[in-house]
């Protein structure tokens, strides 16, 4: 940053998403672990609460395209939340409301976000990216969702107007710190802080907020926050859940405030013991490999090469697309009656590849395979990035797909280990397109 | 017994290249009229009844779904029937063989076949390599044509350990040839060196690896064979034909190491002409990456399978070899203009069996020639045509 800018950069560590992932493949990725860790099949799931400032469809089918992906029901319940970094906690509280409400059983929160600052704005080198989920029920647990409280301020902090690709920087950090944040976050805090919380997470939208919060919720005998922005900067909407998920790894009394928009909420979440998947939380965060500048702003969308891109065969809103739907995002294969052959996808083939059959059954594919051959792209037109890598797997259930290959390529070698996450394929129209990648496993850490 | 009910009396091919000056028309007209001058005692235009014309991609020179009227009008014949076929990378070869059958059927005596293509009016982005972005959004994505066939590269290096060098020796080889076809695009000679070190396309393949993007047009004439004598005293005959399909998708190959297409394809070319691999003088094969001639030579039956890469390196295809390929040059010195290149294999086969290959020619035995295309989403079709000179 500093090459680029003659200033900026400096000490610390923030998560970036890669350029084929987003608010919803994150989404995807920590709801899927919550729901291994909790030992649930996705079908129990009847309601889905999402928190992201910045949904991936600004109008459209962000919701119902996380609940195919996730395999939910077609009934599932449940809301988005989003339009700042508030969105995350309103989407627990929403969750929690309608499972005490009667009107869902088993919801699934997730929290994700991918900040886009402006580049060259002040806040970039803290702009962070990352996903939490939670699974709430009516039944069992460890957690119980306890004192809840919020104080709000029509002020315009950081935000983005309607056509404005980045978010804007604050008007005055000053006016903000001591008007806006230090107000109503130490109002919401003195409040928790009575309930004698063992555990907290703070927001710090500056890398020094959090800190002075911190230092002023101490003086009535505090602990400090959960060093969530320490591993992934500013994961906006995610941020205050994710602190919440790092510290109920163990029995206490955990102090959650959010702060978003004008907003600041506070939550307080009983464990009577560890949640299962809080261990492994700030593992989770401490994933990725370092990158450049340049990569950065080329993952964000902000640096893109001059030149005529290729449109996709057909538009991401047309009629191969509808009835594609559920085949590509639940990643499904048609099971041949007569012979077992899985034909993939099964739209396309009324007849079986191996035998003729015309009786399937739909079966969700296995997610993980070994490569059988490969190839690594580097001829590509607009917008594709190469190298990008390009394999035949053979899945564990004897299906055979042929996916791109999440990163670069590096160590992929015929008989690698494979799983399969769904990523984002294209940007197109304006729209993003979903479907798997395969990853190696070996890079698990790496590609995540 | 060879079919033989048909026979090739003239045939040609434009000089190959960027023919940036050249319509489509005027490649078109170009061939044909190249290909009347071929016809050993001369031959009156007006003898064509009808024609089969070769064009495989009209969206890259804006002429998206052109029907088969553009083509007489341009030789001057408007007015005879006229067919476009288009069936991926062999619309020329299967061309020639609808070519045959509508002579054989006795409806027509006298057909022209005509291949043509106009591959550079249009940037290297917006032609081929935006097949990138086409077919399944999911399945296909990023899919150029060098995804087609590298992943077979990959799986026959894994399992019989062919080598770069050895898919660079094709390139080569066909270098040399192309170098002494005065028709061919590339008329230079290249080494194992230059094929290694030049630039990545797609792994394992290498820009020399792979064939010109190449404008060209290519005719042949076709009559009853009873008919063959009016127009010359070395006539050629179609001695066989074979198409096959195979599924559209690499995910759904039950191989990666052969084209089944292309065997399907060479077992029924072989049993209708009576012939094995063994009796055949020469091939025109589908070498649009040197990965592709290596499987053509193995699924064709001219070497053991996994053996194509070292039978290549040690020149058992080279023109004096045992098993001469593309003499011509191949798609990868010749150029793949797509509709032309399958009626252009047949002109070079044609030439061979009349010894007219001047310093390409080879040593006919057995008096047969054979030409295979292969393409299509997945490689799946292949069109095996067989020729002879023996009646």
């Amino acid at each position: 940053m500093n090459a680029a800018w003659g200033r900026g950069g400096g000490r610390g560590t923030v998560a970036v998403c890669g350029p084929d992932e987003d608010v919803l493949t994150l989404a995807a990725a920590a709801a899927l672990r919550a729901l291994e860790a909790a030992g649930l099949d996705p079908g129990l799931v009847d309601g889905l609460w999402w928190g992201t400032s910045r949904p991936p469809f600004a109008e459209g089918p962000s919701h119902a395209v996380l609940a195919a992906a996730l395999g939910l029901s077609p009934h599932a319940a449940g809301a988005l939340s989003s339009g700042s970094a508030h969105a995350g906690i309103e989407a627990l509280l929403g969750a929690a409301d309608a499972v005490a409400a009667g009107s869902a059983r088993l919801a699934l929160v997730v929290a994700a976000d991918s900040v886009l600052p402006g580049p060259g704005t002040g806040f970039e080198a803290r702009s962070g990216a990352g996903a939490v989920a939670f699974v709430v029920g009516a039944d069992g647990g460890n957690a119980f969702l306890g004192a809840r409280t919020t104080r709000s301020r029509p002020f315009l902090d950081r935000y983005r107007g309607d056509r404005e690709e980045t978010l804007r920087d604050l008007y005055d950090p000053r006016l903000f710190r001591e008007e806006v944040f230090l107000p109503l976050t130490r109002e919401v805090g003195g409040q928790l802080a009575a309930l004698e919380p063992t555990a907290w997470s703070l927001p710090d939208p500056d890398g020094r907020l959090g800190g002075v919060l911190a230092k002023n919720l101490a003086e009535g005998g505090a602990a400090a926050s959960a060093p969530v922005y320490a591993a992934v900067g500013d994961a906006g909407a995610a941020a205050a859940l994710l602190g919440a998920a790092s510290a109920l790894d163990t029995q206490g009394v955990v102090a959650v405030l959010a702060y978003g928009g004008g907003r600041a909420t506070g939550v307080i979440l009983n464990a009577e013991g560890p949640v299962p998947g809080a261990a492994g939380v700030l593992d989770a965060l401490s994933g990725g490999k370092p990158t450049t500048y340049a990569a950065v702003l080329r993952a964000r969308g902000l640096l893109v090469k001059t030149g005529e891109t290729v449109d996709m065969g057909v538009p991401p809103e047309s009629a191969m697309f509808v009835r594609g739907a559920d085949e590509m995002l639940q990643l499904l294969g048609a099971r041949c009656g007569d012979c077992g052959t899985i034909n993939t996808p099964p739209s396309i083939h009324p007849h079986c590849i191996a035998c003729g059959g015309t009786k399937f059954e739909l079966i969700p594919l296995a997610r993980h395979g070994i490569v059988h051959t490969f190839v690594i792209n580097h001829t590509m037109p607009e917008p594709f990035v190469a190298p990008l890598p390009i394999a035949v797997l053979d899945l564990d259930d004897g299906a055979r797909v042929m996916l791109q290959v999440a990163g670069d390529g590096v160590g992929l070698e015929i008989g690698s280990e494979m799983d399969l996450v769904l990523r984002r394929y294209a940007y197109e129209r304006g729209v993003p397109v979903y479907g798997y990648k395969a990853r190696l496993v070996a890079n698990e850490t790496e590609e995540s | 017994m060879a079919w033989n009910k048909v026979a090739v009396v003239g045939a040609a091919l434009i000089k190959f290249g960027e023919l940036f000056e050249q319509s489509y028309e005027q490649m078109a007209a170009g061939a044909f009229e190249s290909a009347i001058a071929s016809v050993d005692k001369g031959f009156d235009p007006a003898q064509v009844e009808a024609a089969f014309v070769a064009t495989q991609r009209g969206t890259l020179w804006g002429q998206e779904g052109i029907g088969g009227n553009t083509v007489p009008s341009a030789l001057g014949i408007s007015g005879i029937a006229c067919t476009r076929i288009e069936n991926a990378c062999p619309s020329g070869s299967d061309a020639f063989r609808v070519g045959a059958m509508a002579v054989a059927s006795g409806v027509h005596d006298v057909v022209l076949v005509i291949g043509v293509e106009k591959m550079r009016d249009k940037s290297a982005e917006e032609g081929l390599l935006s097949r990138a972005a086409a077919g399944h959004p999911i399945f296909t994505r990023g899919e150029t044509a060098p995804v087609l066939f590298a992943p077979f590269a990959t799986r026959h290096m894994h399992e019989f350990g062919t080598t770069r060098e050895m898919l660079a020796s094709v390139a080569v080889k066909n270098h040399y040839n192309g170098a002494r076809d005065p028709f061919a695009h590339f008329q230079n000679e290249i080494t194992i060196e230059e094929v290694l070190k030049s630039a990545p396309v797609c792994h394992p393949l290498h820009l020399l690896d792979c064939c010109p993007q190449t404008d060209g047009a290519a005719a042949v004439l076709l009559v009853n064979a009873d008919r063959a004598e009016e127009f010359t005293d070395n006539p050629v005959f179609v001695a066989g034909f074979g198409v096959a399909t195979d599924h559209p998708y690499l995910h759904e190959k039950s191989t990666f190491t052969a084209m089944t297409a292309t065997t399907a394809a060479a077992e029924r070319a072989y049993k209708m002409a009576g012939v094995g691999p063994d009796q055949i003088d020469s091939a025109e094969v589908h070498d649009c990456f040197t990965i592709t001639e290596i499987l053509d030579i193995e699924d064709l039956g001219f070497v053991e399978k996994g053996k194509g890469g070292i039978a290549s390196l040690e020149g058992e295809t080279a023109i004096n070899g045992r098993i001469p390929i593309n003499t011509s040059g191949g798609l990868l010195a010749k150029g793949h203009p797509i509709g032309a290149t399958g009626v252009a294999q047949i002109t070079e086969c044609w030439w061979q069996l009349r010894g007219q290959a001047d310093q390409r020619q080879v040593e006919v035995r057995n008096g047969y020639a054979l030409q295979h295309n292969v393409g299509g989403r997945g490689s799946g079709v292949a069109v095996v045509n067989i020729l002879t000179n023996r009646r």
